[in-house]
């Protein structure tokens, strides 16, 4: 069992630092489109939420793999020169950013109407209404929310390397070691340590925001 | 279009074989259940041929991507190729109808060691790490490990793959010979040889390394790509892989073999499949598994 | 742009059989879902009534087996139980199949496919359901206790009829992520809608492998899939959305969340 792992810990690290970098770079790409997103879901203009919403809808109710599909084979196809990489952390961050934007928006919900007002009649414009005081309420809401996002990106970003893109992630490596040592339980076995840890330390920091900083409604 | 070079013979022979499958029913002789227990005497009883004539079934894993040696037809479902002819041979012997099962080089091994699967033909290189799971036949082709670019790379040979991007499928022995040969390359493995034309057809690698054959099924489909001359990474011995230990079906599966090649069989589907592609002509394999398995083959 | 919005990459919709190619292939995603959902629902309640349990063992056991399984990639589970499965179960399965299913569900990897999605889903739906049984006022157990009905009448006659009520959204919005999930099984080689547009890609126009002369790009053909599930699953998001509201009126039940699903659920 432990020999498995010994024999080849290259492998495995390696695999969960790919893991562990993909999605910290998707992180802040859904953490900055879902923001955008939820922003224009919540303007006082009727056109820019309807954009919103389309947004919100198209990615997430489209799978990951057809994103990947699309992103990577597709655009290349199209002759636009986009890394693997760039690729994976596009789609899982644009994937992901879908419900980034959907728990901001019940964020957003959440702060009291009068403060809007308030801050309007103080003279901030709406943007500034929105950055100064709605938004860093918002996010204060929704650590919980977020945390839970996150986690969910640690098991999706399994799918990144699983695809055509054939990033070496951490369920890549255990299948190259599966094939070298025929020992599918114990390479899987690992590997899933590997997630469980990734998805243990994403509750833990995300409990720690949240008992810092969170608001409770 | 413009990438794609239409071998008007292929099409032809697609055809013939869409004709085919809309008669029906080619692949099973007719009578074939009454000979069925007429054939189960023909074997000793308790052996693995007995068993499969009883059945009357054999159940061989091969790919369905690896045009001209195992290739599902998504159009019409037809599966043929070099490994699946052979597979005919070996089931007609039996006396049994063959049943191709998808096997992708990940899964091929736990296929036979779990019963999955009564016989591998799936382009498998015999190797000695592999024969202490499975049992093999004598070598029926010898493919060729070499590398695939697009026409005009400035990749000459195998010291001209650090640093680029190179495919080839998870679980093959290309990932080891290629982690030796080629230290510095860049490694993408995947599941199917398809994904690795998919993605050198997009750019995304810069080279395809594998057997020769499968390599041709490439170019084949895209007459952009051609094979980087002379350089031969590997000799791969291809054999059928079973169940270890079964002796006497590895030796009934050498003679099928043996039949085959002396017949005109086997150079008719070599012909079939990748004479008329190549423009090359070969003789049968006279290997046997030991010299494979002690890298003897030339 | 000019080659997104091409019309000459767009004609394969109406070339040749493509469109039902495509179409006949999600419903087998469609299938897939609904068969594993359905699973998914009977084990998942037994894990959830397990996880809530008065035996400690019983309980602790539950409840671990869910945490791992739903914090573990499904694509993970699914390509461990392609190697995995046993031969004699896939036998049993591809011997006794019903035949009215499509090809694609009768192969002997469907059941790694299925296997995954299942395994996954009914620990997430374990979670939901415990939650939504947790919500309920303590009061109403007390009361039907006080009033004489054994552990399992209260489960079968108060606890779960409502708690079960309170699920029926969250389950809908399951659904969702379980049917892009359905995709997943593609690389483990069944021939679902993500598979079926790679092949139409890879063949279309390419007279050897039965094509015609118009090529289906895989930009176009995936862009082309994904509409398929916006729509469905936008269909089912409006339904999750009304039960929700319904629910809400109803029960006071409010959205929350739980840990490790991208899907706002609600439970209480």
């Amino acid at each position: 069992m432990f020999d498995v792992l010994t024999e080849n810990l290259d492998a495995f690290a390696s695999g969960l630092w790919v893991t562990t970098r993909l999605v910290l770079a998707s992180f802040v790409v859904a953490l900055v489109l879902g923001t955008v997103a939820a922003a224009l879901r919540v303007s006082p203009v009727q056109w820019l939420r309807t954009l919103g919403a389309v947004y919100v809808e198209i990615f997430r109710n489209t799978p990951l793999l057809v994103l990947l599909f699309i992103s990577f084979a597709g655009l290349r196809r199209a002759e636009v020169d986009i890394s693997a990489w760039t690729a994976g952390i596009a789609s899982l961050g644009v994937y992901t950013s879908a419900y980034v934007a959907e728990a901001l928006r019940s964020g957003v919900a959440a702060v009291s109407r009068g403060q809007i007002e308030a801050g309007l009649s103080l003279g901030f414009s709406y943007p500034s209404v929105l950055r100064r005081i709605v938004l860093p309420q918002a996010f204060r809401t929704v650590i919980a929310p977020l945390g839970s996002i996150t986690i969910a990106m640690v098991k999706n970003s399994a799918i990144v390397g699983a695809s055509l893109l054939a990033l070496p992630d951490l369920l890549k490596e255990a299948r190259i070691v599966n094939s070298n040592t025929f020992q599918t339980t114990e390479s899987f076995f690992w590997a899933a340590v590997g997630y469980l840890l990734l998805t243990a330390t994403a509750t833990v920091v995300f409990r720690a925001l949240e008992g810092r900083y969170a608001i409770h409604r | 279009m413009s990438r794609r070079r239409w071998v008007p013979a292929a099409a032809i022979a697609m055809v013939v074989a869409l004709a085919g499958a809309g008669c029906g029913g080619e692949d099973e002789p007719s009578g074939q259940q009454t000979k069925q227990s007429e054939q189960a005497q023909k074997f000793e009883a308790g052996t693995t041929m007995a068993r499969i004539a009883d059945k009357g079934e054999i159940r061989i894993g091969v790919k369905y991507d690896v045009p001209p040696f195992g290739f599902k037809n998504p159009r019409n479902d037809q599966i043929e190729g070099f490994d699946i002819d052979f597979g005919k041979a070996v089931a007609q012997k039996l006396g049994v109808r063959p049943v191709f099962v998808e096997a992708i080089s990940d899964n091929r091994i736990p296929f036979i060691t779990d019963g999955t699967v009564d016989l591998v033909l799936s382009t498998m290189t015999i190797n000695k790490e592999r024969a202490q799971e499975i049992g093999f036949t004598d070598p029926y082709f010898i493919a060729r490990g070499r590398i695939l670019t697009e026409k005009g790379s400035d990749i000459r040979g195998v010291e001209d793959l650090a640093g680029k991007k190179v495919c080839t499928a998870l679980g093959s022995t290309y990932e080891e010979t290629l982690k030796k040969e080629a230290p510095r390359a860049d490694l993408r493995l995947v599941d199917t040889y398809s994904e690795c034309l998919e993605l050198i057809q997009n750019g995304a690698v810069d080279a395809v390394s594998t057997d020769d054959v499968i390599l041709t099924g490439m170019i084949i489909q895209d007459d952009s790509l051609a094979l980087v001359p002379g350089d031969e990474l590997t000799v791969e011995p291809y054999g059928g892989g079973f169940k270890k230990g079964d002796t006497k079906f590895a030796e009934f599966l050498n003679g099928v073999l043996e039949e085959y090649k002396s017949d005109g069989r086997w150079q008719r589907a070599y012909d079939k499949w990748l004479g008329q592609y190549t423009k090359e002509k070969q003789q049968p394999p006279d290997a046997t598994l030991e010299q494979a398995l002690q890298g003897e083959v030339t | 742009m000019g080659y997104l919005f091409d019309p000459d990459n767009w004609a394969w919709i109406g070339t040749e059989n493509n469109l039902r190619f495509l179409v006949e292939a999600f419903l087998v995603n469609l299938e897939i879902a609904v068969i594993a959902m359905a699973l998914a629902l009977g084990a998942g309640l037994v894990l959830a009534l397990l996880s809530i349990a008065g035996n400690v063992v019983l309980r602790r056991a539950a409840k671990l087996w869910v945490d791992v399984f739903r914090n573990l990639p499904l694509i993970f589970l699914i390509l461990y139980l392609a190697l995995t499965i046993p031969e004699a179960v896939r036998d049993f399965w591809a011997d006794n199949a019903p035949g009215f299913l499509p090809d694609a569900l009768r192969s002997r990897l469907v059941l790694a496919g299925i296997g995954g999605l299942v395994l996954y889903n009914s620990a997430v739906l374990a979670e939901i359901m415990r939650a939504g049984i947790l919500s309920l006022d303590r009061g109403q157990r007390e009361a039907a206790a006080a009033l004489g009905l054994s552990y399992r009448q209260q489960m079968r006659f108060v606890v779960l009829p409502q708690g079960l009520r309170r699920m029926v959204p969250a389950t809908v919005s399951q659904l969702i992520t379980l049917n892009k999930d359905t995709t997943l099984v593609s690389i483990i080689a069944i021939q679902e809608v993500v598979r079926s547009g790679r092949i139409l890609s890879q063949t279309a126009g390419n007279p050897f492998a039965g094509g015609g002369d118009v090529e289906a790009p895989i930009l176009q053909v995936m862009i082309f899939i994904g509409l398929l599930f916006v729509l469905v699953n936008y269909a089912l998001s409006r339904v999750s959305r009304r039960l929700e509201v319904r629910e809400g009126r109803r029960t006071a039940a409010r959205p929350a969340r739980v840990a490790g699903v991208e899907e706002t659920v609600t439970v209480a």
